[in-house]
C-alpha cells in the first residue's frame, strides 16, 4: 500500500523539484528579504527586521501607482482586443481555400517571433521610430511633412509601443488561431453552405465557438504577458541615456522607477511581493471569469 | 520491466538536479594559490599567484596592461589576468565579497566607488601600499579615487568629454564661447534636411554637465546631497536647452551615427568615439571644453569618469603581498604610456606624459588640458540613483517642452525619494 502511494510522488519528484528549484524557491526567498534590512549600508550584515519594508512599500502605491494600473489596464485590453480581431482574420486568410504559398506566409509571419525581444525593440527603436535615421520619419520626410518623434508625448508613445507589441506578439496569436482553425470539422461547413449559410455565418456559428476552447488558454497567457509588459515601454522611453521624454508607465516600469533602483533590497523585495499579491488576484479573477464562460 | 526504468530514470534526474545545486570546492574567477595575509613589505610568496581583475571595458586595453605588469611582476611570481564581465556593478554586487567565488581587483569608473564601499567590499590601498605609490598622479583622478579622504581607487587613465569636429565640414576655428558656437549652429543647421553643425547626447546628464559645473549648479555634493533645484543648475538646464533645439534627439545612436556619416561637422563626445570616427575615414579635429566659455565668463567643466582599480577586501586578507606588488607596478608611468599607445587613453600619471608620443598626441593633449576644469562625477554611494531623476528632467524640459524650474523640482524631489530609499 505504501509503495503504490509513494510511486506517484517518486515519479512526479523530478518535475516537483524542479518547480520548487526554479518557482517556488525564489517566490519564498524574496519573501524572507522582504522582511530584512538588506541594502547597500546592511549588504552582508542584514537582519530580519519585521513587516518595516510593507509599511515603506505601501507608499509606492499611491496615485502614481493608481495611474500606471490605469495604464496598464487600457494597454491590456486594448493589446488583446486586437491581437485577437486581428490574429483571427489573417489566420483566416491564411486558412482561405486555394491560397497559393500559404506556408511561406505562414513562415514569414514567425519571423517577429523568433527573433530576440531586445534585438526587435532596439530595431523598431533606432530603424522605425528614430526622428533622424527611421524609415518612417523617411517616408514622412519624403511627403513633404515635419518629421515626427513617435516616442517623445505619452499618447503618441503609448500608440509606438503597442505597434512594436502587436508585431512582436501577432504570431503566436496567429499560429493558435491558425491551429485551432485546422481543427476544426469541414463537414460542418458543407452542412451550413447547403443550409444557404454565408461566410459571416460560418464564422459566428461554427469557426469562433469551435476554436474558443483550443485559444482560450492562449488568450489568458498572453493576457499576463501584456500586463506584466515591462521591456517595450523601458527600452523605448526609458532606458537610461535614452530617454524619450514620455512619462508613460506600466504598473511594472512603475514600480521598477521607485523601488528597484534604490538597491535596498528589502524594500523593493516587500513591493515584488505586494505586486505579487495584485497579480495573482488578476489571475483569480480572470479564470474566474474563463470559467463561468 | 518499464516500471523499473521509470523509476531508475526518475532517480537519475532528481541526482543530476541536485549534483547541479552543489557547490565546487574549486575557486572559479578569484586567485589560484591563495597565500596568508602578508604586508606590503615583507618578501613575497615563492608559490605563482594569479590575481584576477575583472573588468568590462575594452580587451585591448586590459591586455595592454596585463602585457605591461606581467614581465615587471615575473621574479615575484606574481601575475594579473584581466577577465571581462559584463555587468560588473552587479556582478560585484553578487560576488564582491565571496573570496572563493569573486576577484581579487576590478577596474572600472570612479562614480560607483561609493557603492563598493558602502557595500563594504574594497580594502583602503593605504593598507596595502605606501601613498607615494600615487604620488605623481594628476590631483584630479587621486581625489576621484577616494571616500572620505581614504583612497579607495588606484586611478589608471581617465576621459573628459571633448569637442570633436571634422575638419572637412567645419568652416573656420573653434568658437572661444558658446554664444559664438550657438550662433555657428543656427547659422549652419537644417533640421529638416537632417544637417547639423553639432550634435550631443543633449538630454544626458554625462553630456550636460559642462553646463551645468560650468554654471556653477551641480548634480550632487560633496556630502551626497542633489543640486537639481538649485537656481544655477536650473539655469543651466534652461540654457542647454536652446543648443538641444538644434542637436537633433539626442539619443546616443543617432549622434554618433551622424557624425561619423558627415551630416553632423561637430560632436560633444569622449575618446570612446574615436576608433569608430577613425574607422569612418574622418579627418577628425579636437578641442577641448576648457577653452570654451559660457555667458557668465567661466569655462565649460565637464564630468570627467577616472578608470581605476580597487582591491576587494577579501581578496586583500588573503593576497595582500602580491596584492601590493601588483598594484606597485600598475602603478608606474609604463603602464599610462602603453594604454595611450594602445587605445588613446589619457594616463593618471603625470610621468607617463613625459614620454614623446604621449605628449604628442593631439586627443591625449586635449583631455589633459580639460582637466584643468573637468570635475570627476561625484563618487558617493547616491550618485547610483542621481541618473535616472536628472535624466528625466533633461528629457522633459528638451523633448517635452516642459518648463526647467518644474521639472527641477520634480526631478529634486524623485532623487530625494531615491536617495531615502536606499536607507
Amino acid at each position: 500500500m505504501l509503495r503504490r502511494r509513494a510511486k506517484p510522488w517518486l515519479y512526479c519528484a523530478p518535475a516537483l523539484m524542479l518547480i520548487l528549484i526554479i518557482i517556488v524557491f525564489p517566490i519564498a526567498y524574496t519573501g524572507y528579504i522582504s522582511l530584512t534590512n538588506m541594502n547597500l549600508y546592511h549588504w552582508q550584515d542584514y537582519e530580519v527586521i519585521g513587516l518595516g519594508n510593507y509599511a515603506r512599500a505601501l507608499f509606492k502605491f499611491d496615485s502614481g501607482f493608481l495611474s500606471a494600473l490605469g495604464t496598464t489596464l487600457l494597454w491590456t485590453v486594448l493589446n488583446m482586443a486586437i491581437q485577437l480581431a486581428a490574429g483571427f482574420l489573417i489566420a483566416l486568410g491564411l486558412n482561405a481555400p486555394g491560397l497559393r504559398l500559404s506556408r511561406l506566409y505562414k513562415t514569414l509571419l514567425m519571423v517577429p517571433w523568433a527573433m530576440p525581444a531586445y534585438i526587435s525593440i532596439l530595431l523598431w527603436r533606432v530603424g522605425m521610430f528614430n526622428t533622424e535615421l527611421g524609415l518612417l520619419n523617411k517616408w514622412i520626410s519624403a511627403l513633404g511633412f515635419e518629421k515626427v518623434d513617435f516616442l517623445a508625448g505619452n499618447g503618441i508613445a503609448f500608440v509606438s509601443c503597442m505597434v512594436l507589441n502587436l508585431w512582436m506578439a501577432l504570431p503566436f496569436m496567429i499560429s493558435t488561431i491558425d491551429g485551432a482553425l485546422q481543427s476544426v470539422d469541414r463537414s460542418l461547413y458543407e452542412s451550413a453552405r447547403l443550409d444557404g449559410a454565408g461566410f459571416w455565418t460560418q464564422t459566428w456559428k461554427i469557426t469562433i465557438p469551435s476554436i474558443r476552447p483550443v485559444i482560450a488558454p492562449s488568450a489568458v497567457m498572453t493576457t499576463f504577458i501584456t500586463f506584466k509588459q515591462f521591456d517595450i515601454i523601458y527600452l523605448l522611453t526609458q532606458q537610461r541615456g535614452y530617454m524619450t521624454g514620455a512619462t508613460l508607465n506600466t504598473v511594472i516600469t512603475y514600480v521598477h522607477q521607485n523601488a528597484f533602483a534604490s538597491n535596498n533590497y528589502g524594500l523593493s523585495s516587500a513591493v515584488s511581493m505586494l505586486l505579487f499579491v495584485i497579480i495573482i488576484a488578476f489571475s483569480f479573477a480572470t479564470n474566474r471569469s474563463l470559467r463561468e464562460d | 520491466m518499464k516500471k523499473i526504468i521509470a523509476v531508475l530514470l526518475s532517480v537519475l534526474l532528481l541526482a543530476s538536479l541536485l549534483a547541479a545545486c552543489g557547490t565546487s570546492d574549486e575557486p572559479a574567477g578569484g586567485s589560484s594559490a591563495p597565500e596568508s595575509a602578508a604586508p606590503a613589505s615583507e618578501e613575497p610568496a615563492a608559490a605563482p599567484t594569479e590575481l584576477t581583475v575583472w573588468h568590462d571595458g575594452d580587451e585591448t586595453l586590459m591586455q595592454a596592461i596585463a602585457d605591461t605588469v606581467n614581465p615587471m611582476l615575473a621574479d615575484s611570481g606574481v601575475s594579473v589576468t584581466f577577465e571581462k564581465r559584463t555587468g560588473l556593478s552587479d556582478q560585484l554586487k553578487l560576488y564582491g565579497g565571496d573570496a572563493a567565488n569573486g576577484p581579487d581587483m576590478y577596474l572600472w569608473a570612479h562614480d560607483s566607488l561609493g557603492t563598493f564601499v558602502a557595500m563594504d567590499i574594497l580594502e583602503p590601498l593605504g593598507n596595502l601600499v605606501d601613498e607615494s605609490v600615487w604620488a605623481d598622479y594628476l590631483p584630479l583622478t587621486v581625489d576621484a579615487g577616494q571616500i572620505g579622504g581614504t583612497q579607495y581607487l588606484l586611478p589608471v587613465y581617465f576621459e573628459t568629454l571633448l569637442f570633436l569636429y571634422n575638419r572637412d565640414m567645419w568652416q573656420g576655428e573653434v568658437p572661444a564661447t558658446t554664444e559664438e558656437l550657438y550662433e555657428y549652429m543656427v547659422a549652419n543647421t537644417d533640421t529638416a534636411a537632417g544637417t547639423y553643425a553639432v550634435v550631443n547626447q543633449h538630454s544626458t546628464s554625462y553630456n550636460v554637465s559642462p553646463f551645468i559645473y560650468g554654471f556653477g549648479g551641480y548634480i550632487l555634493d560633496a556630502e551626497g546631497n542633489p543640486g537639481l533645484n538649485d537656481p544655477k543648475t536650473i539655469e543651466a538646464v534652461e540654457y542647454n536647452k536652446k543648443f538641444a533645439d538644434l542637436e537633433a534627439d539626442g539619443d546616443y545612436n543617432t549622434v554618433t551615427t551622424l557624425f561619423n556619416e558627415g551630416k553632423a561637422a561637430a560632436i560633444i563626445g569622449g575618446p570612446w568615439l574615436v576608433p569608430g570616427i577613425r574607422a569612418a575615414g574622418i579627418d577628425l579635429g579636437v578641442a577641448s571644453l576648457s577653452d570654451m566659455t559660457l555667458p557668465n565668463g567661466s569655462p565649460l567643466a565637464p564630468f570627467s569618469g577616472v578608470q581605476g582599480i580597487g582591491v576587494m577586501k577579501a581578496a586583500a586578507e588573503t593576497n595582500g603581498g602580491a596584492i601590493a606588488l601588483a598594484l606597485e607596478a600598475l602603478a608606474s608611468p609604463e603602464v599610462g604610456i602603453a594604454l595611450a599607445k594602445a587605445g588613446g587613453c589619457a594616463p593618471a600619471n603625470s610621468l607617463s606624459y613625459e614620454d614623446a608620443d604621449v605628449a604628442a598626441d593631439e586627443i591625449i593633449a586635449a583631455i589633459e588640458r580639460t582637466a584643468e576644469t573637468a570635475k570627476p562625477m561625484p563618487n558617493a554611494a547616491e550618485m547610483n540613483v542621481m541618473w535616472g531623476p536628472v535624466d528625466s528632467m533633461l528629457a522633459a524640459v528638451n523633448k517635452s517642452g516642459q518648463d526647467a524650474a518644474s521639472a527641477a523640482e520634480e526631478a529634486q524631489a524623485a532623487a530625494l525619494q531615491a536617495i531615502a530609499d536606499m536607507q
